[in-house]
């Protein structure tokens, strides 16, 4: 079995997509070939296109960018939709869409994206992970599979893989983080305020109105 | 003031009263999650490529229409590009509304919000999906429907915006 882990964050490293997919990965092991991939760019280069051809499962990994998938990973889905793909029926597709809000369901508009597109490129949809709380991962020290705030993620991760390795689909599934939402709010408002002080600014710039 | 955000070169929708097209001139590039808008230049993108100031053009706007291929239920990638690199409409702090975590405002203008799909194989699952994206984006820049269409691409000929 051969699973391509594609990383559609445009960051090149610490994104939340990147841990996830991490976190994923480490389920994959013995006869099940890993491939790793970034669709960091507006489109995808012939090399990876000939390398993704001989992966029977696609998991995709995206940060919820304006209620949906970043423009460039849409752009890369138009370009692959029209590859004559040889073994196309027998493709499943997974996803998972983290989202910087609290609730991991404000990414299932992500998902259906990516749903579609399975229809249209002839694809299979396997289901996939919304997953909330997402801008406080990179942040979160590693603890052990489980344990700590990262929990209901490792649990929602250690099924996926499951349905993986089996060659099932699931509904989609969505979680958050285990840390209370008025805590998570409070922790980005004082991650913004040091962030516009690193850059010169005042926290009252964060709300600055132009012209 | 009406603000249309479009993937058609050519557009030739007649528009009533003041506005503004934002379409393809030159390329332009994908958001890349820096949050400089919100840090470092709040209000305006960093990348300066003709289309970091979307945001404030959103500001000024009491209707926002997109004009977009449908692509499986999303808009096309160029709207969404724009959309993307227009996050700094919104203020990074976040609020809770209707039980959801969203963006607080940064501006107090109420978009009245409205989207034209176009495309000739175009699903009812698309449909839906298009239809529940505005909806989750206008909640998210606190504004209001006014109607989610679906056209075959030459029948654009005949609307009117």
């Amino acid at each position: 079995m051969k699973i391509a882990l594609i990383n559609g964050s445009p960051k090149a490293e610490g994104s939340a997509s990147g841990i996830l997919l991490e976190d994923l990965k480490r389920h994959f092991s013995g006869e099940t070939e890993v491939l790793e991939m970034d669709m960091r760019k507006n489109s995808v280069p012939e090399d990876l296109i000939k390398e993704l051809e001989d992966a029977g499962v696609w998991v995709f990994a995206a940060p919820l960018y304006v209620d949906s998938i970043p423009s460039h990973l849409l752009s890369c889905l138009v370009q692959l939709e029209r590859v004559p793909w040889q073994r196309s029926c027998e493709r499943l597709i997974y996803g998972m869409v983290n989202c910087g809000f609290y609730e991991g369901v404000q990414a299932e508009l992500a998902l259906a994206v990516l749903r579609n597109w399975c229809a249209k490129a002839g694809f299979s949809w396997g289901g996939g992970i919304g997953v909330g709380g997402g801008g406080s991962l990179a942040a979160m020290p590693e603890t052990k599979p489980g344990k700590g705030p990262k929990a209901p993620i490792h649990k929602a991760l250690d099924a996926l893989a499951g349905q993986i390795l089996e060659g099932e689909t699931q509904e989609n599934v969505y979680v958050t983080i285990a840390f209370p939402r008025v805590l998570y709010k409070l922790a980005a408002q004082l991650g913004w305020r040091q962030m516009v002080k690193a850059n010169g600014g005042k926290a009252q710039d964060l709300g600055k109105q132009l012209e | 003031m009406k603000l249309i955000i479009t993937d058609k070169e050519e557009f030739k929708i007649p528009i009533a009263g003041e506005h503004k097209v934002i379409k393809p001139a030159g390329d332009i590039h994908q958001c890349v999650g820096c949050f400089g808008c919100w840090v470092k230049t709040p209000g305006k993108c960093v990348i300066h490529d003709g289309y970091e100031s979307t945001g404030v053009d959103m500001s000024k706007c009491k209707e926002l229409i997109l004009v977009s291929q449908c692509c499986y239920g999303s808009v096309s990638p160029f709207v969404k590009a724009v959309q993307d690199r227009a996050i700094s409409y919104i203020h990074p702090d976040f609020t809770i509304r209707g039980g959801e975590m969203h963006h607080k405002r940064r501006y107090q203008n109420q978009i009245l919000f409205s989207a034209h799909f176009y495309g000739e194989n175009i699903t009812e699952l698309e449909k839906e999906v298009a239809c529940a994206l505005i909806n989750a984006n206008a909640d998210n820049y606190e504004g209001v429907v006014k109607g989610v269409y679906f056209h075959q691409e030459k029948e654009l000929e005949g609307i009117s915006l």
